[in-house]
């Protein structure tokens, strides 16, 4: 039988969304294990014995000064290479929502030129000053690298931030569209580009951006939470869904195509 | 030496922050400002290094891509600047999780002389405000003066080298930790120590104080140690234990209560064991569900064959009236901690809000702390912060207004947890202490915030309540303790836990210490977050976020461990032993030796006079009122009141799906835009089981009686569950009363006596529904003392109370949540259905309110009547026949159908004829009675037969059908058109008076 595949999911400080990202994972056939992040700075727990990596949401060290800033700081000053090395090492990264604010602050993306370490695009206060929870239309861009989201090209997603605006100066966003690095905007229901329009767009993000990767694909950041959706009643017209099918003789949750949980089967199945 | 770093946004980002405060001055205060522009201050109190402080500078605090900063002052292109720090002592999150990630980053611990504080500036410019339009945005917008501290400087003032300067709020007492003795040679003399130091001891509990301590053999024990009369810290002791927050003085008390004047006397001994606990244990013993209830800090009932869930429910009211986010966020946060601290503790996996504040438009002479506005803004805020952060999902809420709040508002905080049924092969819901098990302090440090927080709110609001009890939860800190315990607790090393909350270490130590029969603690070891305080102090400090754990020492070293791993403080300070008595020192010093039984000994219980008098003999009619004939317009300006329109911008606010369980949202129908009846989660990942969880809360009634309001609640709360799907044979419930005080006083008080009355009579129906429908409360907490005293124009103040209110939530099972039904109309050609009975109920309905009456016909329930219709609901949507439900509510059918056509964005044609009703002849009252026991119900018609089949006998009626053309048509009981709106219309008036908010 093959081996699973491991994937390590961080908790502490303020995380909180390590439960239902380790279940997704487990759900798409990996192997998950919650991992403190002091448990990989003292080297009780090895980062080199997973395939995996996923940075999740919440609050780390309550974000109080830029969503994510202060995790990214302590995750470089220790552990720094072992970090470069699981990239180059071939291995998957997520980061979701104050994962993403994290993956951005480290620099591992947009990670230009193979320079993991610099930043240069933000995730700062959504456009309409406040945290917001609702569930956004996204559009996959197929020419994108991105591993995660191979064969995909729409989903329906929650959103829930109070930091999400993408925002980079121009020339990035261009280089960021140009090398596919672009993997999801937020759409209108129909799939169109939600064009800035608000709530379609919730936090005012630039070109629409959701989710960015890095060149190889094999780094992913999205504001939206994938994990959130591992299960068809968490899809808010869901009991329209299932009368719907109840009606056409169908069973409701095998049609299901749209789950989040395609992000995390993805993963699993690049190895 | 200090250094000030300032991080602004670069120019070219909109400042979301600042738009929100131009939006709201001009909103509120009708100021026009041009740009708001908001920069950070981090101001360092340490010994830094020019090439340590470049690092903090870049690494942390400056993001490349979208911010500035400066060691000088950053502000220009100002007319006005507002500086807004916090007052000496108050928590500063954001700079605790500074020096957090400067000492992280830097490798190097602060000293205890040296901080970080966090300030703002905001950079308005507006040519045309003069000082005084700016003190008002300062002192009612961006700061409250219990908190905060501010100053305003005029572009002309500005010192662009200086900037703010340095200001720093560091709390430093010279002052040597002493225990006093208290003279107690007479009542009077007691009475007035208890007056300076507002112990608020009640006057009958002085004789019991002082004759414990005169007794010969306590007296010759205590001298033995060194003690002489009782001391300071012994006092606190007694004062928290005894105050009505803590033991429940008014519920247990004695009621003499008279049906009608000059009636019968019925004395009514303990409402709580008679109307909470009997009824409970005896639903308890026909329910194998009931797990543990009535001595824990919250309920605990089956989930499934491996897990238990918890629930509680507080209200965190006197502290949010003074200061509206500090006490919301305290409030949620605090109560999150029941569970945690319920057997050997639940993980939290949701939360629920509750507002009942003034008119949010109030524009009337009396000025109450702060305007009901922005006292929901702030306890909006702080809700949203104190769930979010701490990661578990807000799944339901109500807000209310109600001129009666001016005077206190309530903030109702609810909270569930889960547990598995055992814990390494022990029974999860059990704890005790033993002797010699350590005594742990775990979480945060113990400050001078939060001292006399309980017997404050064991007061009305005035002058004189201490602002120092009001305090910042601290979501982060907490979250990593709870992280911590669940860790600790699965390792099998908790014995006993519980939360500091109301009275500190002085209740949870004391509680804890009652099962081993003593315990010693050295208050020297309790950390603090400066020195200086008193002995009591340190024993009765709420500072939050902290529990009060039992370990066995041979599990310390590993319990410590996992603490220092998870990055959170704990502590040994003391042990428990078998003593029987409560015994405290200070570097060795006994400060405090009582016997562990002194509470329970021979305090007199409160006695209250309760005389009823009946809504016709308080004068209370009908109205004369004649049918209204534009039936549209009245729906649509009901749709358009405060308390039944749209409050979406609300619900947005707060996650409400974290932890990934997430089944029936707050919001549901096709634009997910309209409330839900109940939340359904699914707090075990792994199984297809729910928990369903709603509220209910219908103040309006007690108008008329209070018996009836209770009985509604419950009965609104209930149908709420069933709507959706959940099991009627396993509902349980938590009542929180809120009340105006009821001990009569002549000038002071003089409806004293009716508002006992209404108590006991709401009693009196909690028990009686709770009986019928067989709902063991599971948890539940008063709150006395719903009044306030309004400044006026006349230099006159006017007391405000609320009406007695009571708070309803009730929590059930789904077996599989995949058969959840939601209130949306589903499919054009549907059958629309009423069940249950439609009365002439409007008796202080939303529609007699709107129109400025009370009435007289209260709704009233039969439980056992509804309870065979609620049984063939479930059973219908056990069988998935139901397309969608929706109780009927506030409002009445008008409304509620008006709402199943926003939700589904299709129509509703149908008959008010045909409508189940009982002495009805009128439509408007058809439209808009009360009547409780009521759902709409839509179904695909192939099953109309199978429906109808279960409903026999039952009062049930098809009114109508689903329709494409998405409106609200409605033919009245003359067979003509009564009103056709369409949903645009409909939602443009639901949507209308909140709608521009986010």
């Amino acid at each position: 039988m093959k081996k699973k595949v491991k994937a390590l999911v961080l908790t502490g400080f303020g995380l909180n969304c390590d439960h239902e990202t380790a279940h997704a994972f487990e759900l798409a056939g990996a192997e998950a294990q919650r991992v403190h992040i002091n448990a990989l700075i003292d080297g009780s727990v090895h980062l080199a014995d997973f395939k995996i990596m996923a940075f999740g949401g919440g609050f780390s060290w309550g974000d109080d000064h830029g969503a994510g800033v202060v995790q990214a700081v302590r995750m470089k000053t220790r552990l720094g290479d072992k970090l470069l090395s699981f990239v180059e090492a071939g291995n998957l990264v997520i980061g979701i929502c104050n994962g993403f604010q994290t993956l951005v602050n480290l620099g591992l993306l947009p990670g230009f030129d193979d320079d993991y370490r610099t930043r240069s695009v933000a995730l700062t206060h959504n456009d309409c000053g406040n945290f917001r929870d609702q569930w956004v239309h996204l559009r996959v861009n197929t020419a994108s690298p991105c591993v995660f989201t191979k064969g995909l090209t729409r989903m329906d997603l929650p959103v829930r931030h109070g930091e999400g605006k993408f925002y980079a100066e121009e020339a990035v966003i261009t280089r960021l569209l140009q090398n596919q690095q672009v993997v999801m905007q937020y759409a209108q229901a129909q799939g169109q580009p939600a064009n800035q329009r608000f709530p379609e767009n919730p936090n005012g993000s630039l070109h629409d951006i959701a989710g960015v990767c890095d060149a190889t694909g094999r780094i992913f950041g999205l504001m939206p939470h994938p994990e959130a959706y591992h299960h068809p009643t968490q899809h808010p017209q869901w009991t329209r869904r299932k009368d719907a099918a109840r009606r056409r003789g169908a069973v409701f949750g095998t049609e299901e195509g749209d789950l989040g949980l395609r992000l995390f089967e993805n993963a699993v199945r690049y190895f | 030496m200090p250094f000030r770093l300032e991080i602004a946004l670069k120019p070219a980002l909109t400042d979301a922050e600042g738009n929100k405060i131009r939006q709201r001055a001009k909103a509120y205060f009708g100021l026009e400002l041009a740009s708001v522009r908001t920069i950070q201050v981090i101001t360092m109190d340490a010994a830094l290094s020019a090439d340590q402080l470049r690092i903090v500078q870049e690494d942390l605090f400056t993001n490349p891509v979208t911010q500035q900063s400066s060691f000088q002052p950053l502000a220009q292109d100002f007319d006005w600047l507002i500086w807004v720090g916090f007052r000496p002592g108050v928590r500063d999150n954001p700079g605790a999780t500074a020096m957090e990630a400067i000492e992280d980053l830097l490798g190097r611990p602060f000293s205890p002389a040296e901080a970080v504080y966090t300030s703002r500036q905001f950079c308005i410019k507006a040519p045309g405000l003069n000082h005084a339009d700016v003190d008002r945005i300062a002192g009612e917008l961006l700061a409250n003066d219990i908190i905060q501290q501010w100053r305003i400087i005029s572009r002309q003032e500005w010192n662009a080298t200086e900037g703010i300067g340095f200001i720093m709020p560091k709390v430093l007492l010279s002052h040597t930790p002493t225990v006093r003795t208290i003279p107690i040679h007479s009542d009077v003399a007691l009475k007035q120590v208890s007056d300076e130091r507002n112990l608020a001891l009640n006057p009958n509990d002085i004789p019991t104080i002082r004759q414990y301590f005169l007794r010969p053999e306590v007296q010759a024990a205590r001298a033995a140690l060194g003690l002489k009369g009782p001391t300071d810290i012994e006092l606190e002791y007694i004062s928290q234990a005894r105050s009505d927050h803590c033991n429940h003085n008014t519920f247990r008390g004695k009621f003499y209560y008279q049906e009608q004047p000059g009636g019968h006397v019925e004395v009514v001994d303990n409402l709580f064991k008679t109307c909470i606990e009997a009824p409970t244990l005896a639903v308890k013993a026909r329910k194998p569900w009931v797990v543990s209830v009535l001595w824990d800090n919250a309920g605990a009932a089956r989930f499934d064959a491996d897990y238990y869930y918890v629930v509680t429910g507080e209200t965190h009211n006197s502290p949010s009236n003074m200061e509206a986010y500090g006490g919301a966020i305290t409030g949620i946060v605090g109560v999150y901690r029941d569970p945690l601290g319920t057997g050997k503790g639940a993980k939290l996996v949701m939360g629920s809000y509750g507002f009942c504040v003034g008119p949010r438009d109030y524009k009337g002479v009396l000025k109450p702390r702060l305007h009901p506005r922005r006292l929901l803004d702030g306890v909006i805020e702080g809700v949203k912060d104190g769930g979010n952060k701490s990661g578990i999902p807000t799944t339901f809420g109500q807000v209310l207004f109600d001129p009666g709040y001016m005077g206190k508002c309530l903030v109702f905080v609810t909270a569930v947890g889960i547990m598995p049924a055992r814990i390494q092969g022990e029974p999860s819901e059990l704890k005790k202490t033993s002797p010699g098990e350590l005594i742990l302090m775990c979480g945060g440090r113990v400050g001078k915030d939060g001292i006399h927080g309980v017997t404050a709110s064991s007061e009305s609001f005035s002058a004189h309540t201490p602002a120092g009890h009001v305090q910042i939860g601290d979501p982060y800190t907490q979250k990593k303790m709870h992280d911590f315990l669940l860790e600790a607790r699965d390792e099998g090393l908790i014995r006993f836990v519980t939360d500091n909350g109301g009275g500190g270490l002085s209740s949870s130590v004391g509680e804890s210490a009652r099962f081993s029969g003593g315990c010693r603690v050295d208050l020297e070891k309790v950390p603090l977050k400066y020195e200086g305080l008193d002995q009591w102090e340190i024993w009765v400090s709420e500072s939050q976020e902290r529990m009060t754990v039992a370990v066995a020492p041979g599990d310390l070293e590993r319990f410590m461990a996992l603490s220092r791993k998870h990055a959170v403080e704990s502590t040994v300070i003391g042990e428990y032993t078998d003593s029987g008595k409560l015994h405290i020192r200070y570097n060795g010093k006994t400060c405090a030796h009582v016997d562990m039984d002194l509470l329970e000994s021979g305090f007199p219980q409160w006695k209250f006079t309760a005389e009823w008098r009946s809504p016709e003999n308080r004068g209370l009619t009908e109205p004369v009122l004649a049918e209204p004939r534009n039936l549209k317009q009245l729906l649509l300006d009901i749709l358009a009141r405060p308390n039944i329109c749209s409050k979406e911008w609300i619900t947005r606010q707060y996650d409400h799906e974290v932890q990934g369980g997430s089944v029936i949202k707050p919001m549901m129908g096709v634009n997910a835009d309209v409330p839900a009846d109940a939340a359904v989660i699914r707090p075990v990942l792994t199984s297809e089981t729910g928990l369903a969880f709603s509220q209910a809360l219908l103040p309006a009634y007690s108008a008329i009686d209070a018996y009836h309001m209770t009985t509604a609640t419950i009965d609104e709360a209930v149908r709420r569950l069933l709507a959706v799907g959940a099991d009627l044979s396993q509902i349980g419930g938590v009542d929180n009363f809120c009340w105006p005080d009821i001990q009569f006083h002549p000038q002071k008080n003089p409806d004293g006596k009716f508002k006992a009355a209404q108590l006991v009579r709401a009693c009196k129906a909690l028990r009686e529904i709770c009986l019928a429908y067989e709902i063991p409360l599971l948890s539940g907490k008063d709150s006395m003392y719903v009044d306030g005293h309004l400044t006026g124009p006349y230099g006159e103040t006017r007391k405000v109370s609320a009406l007695p209110t009571m708070q309803f939530s009730v929590t059930s099972i789904v077996p599989q949540v995949e058969k959840c039904v939601s209130l949306d109309p589903k499919v054009p050609g549907d059958l629309v259905y009423v069940l249950g009975a439609t009365r002439d109920e409007l008796g202080a309905s939303e529609y007699y309110e709107h129109m400025g009456y009370v009435g007289l016909h209260v709704p009233k329930v039969e439980p056992v009547r509804f309870k065979t219709l609620y049984q063939a609901l479930q059973q219908a949507v056990e069988q998935e026949l139901v397309a969608s439900a929706h109780g009927v509510y506030r409002g009445g059918l008008g409304v509620h159908l008006a709402l199943k056509v926003m939700a589904g964005e299709l129509g509703l044609q149908v008959d008010l004829n045909r409508i189940p009703a009982e002495g009805v002849h009128r439509d408007d009252t058809l439209l808009f009675s009360e009547s409780a026991g009521r759902f709409i119900v839509t179904i695909d018609p192939v099953h109309q037969a199978a429906f109808e089949g279960l409903f026999a006998g039952l009062p049930l009626a098809c009114i109508g059908k689903v329709t494409d053309m998405p409106s609200l048509h409605i033919t009245g009981r003359g067979g003509e058109v009564l009103l056709a709106v369409g949903v645009s219309e409909l939602k443009a008036a639901w949507q209308g008076p909140f709608g521009e908010l986010i």
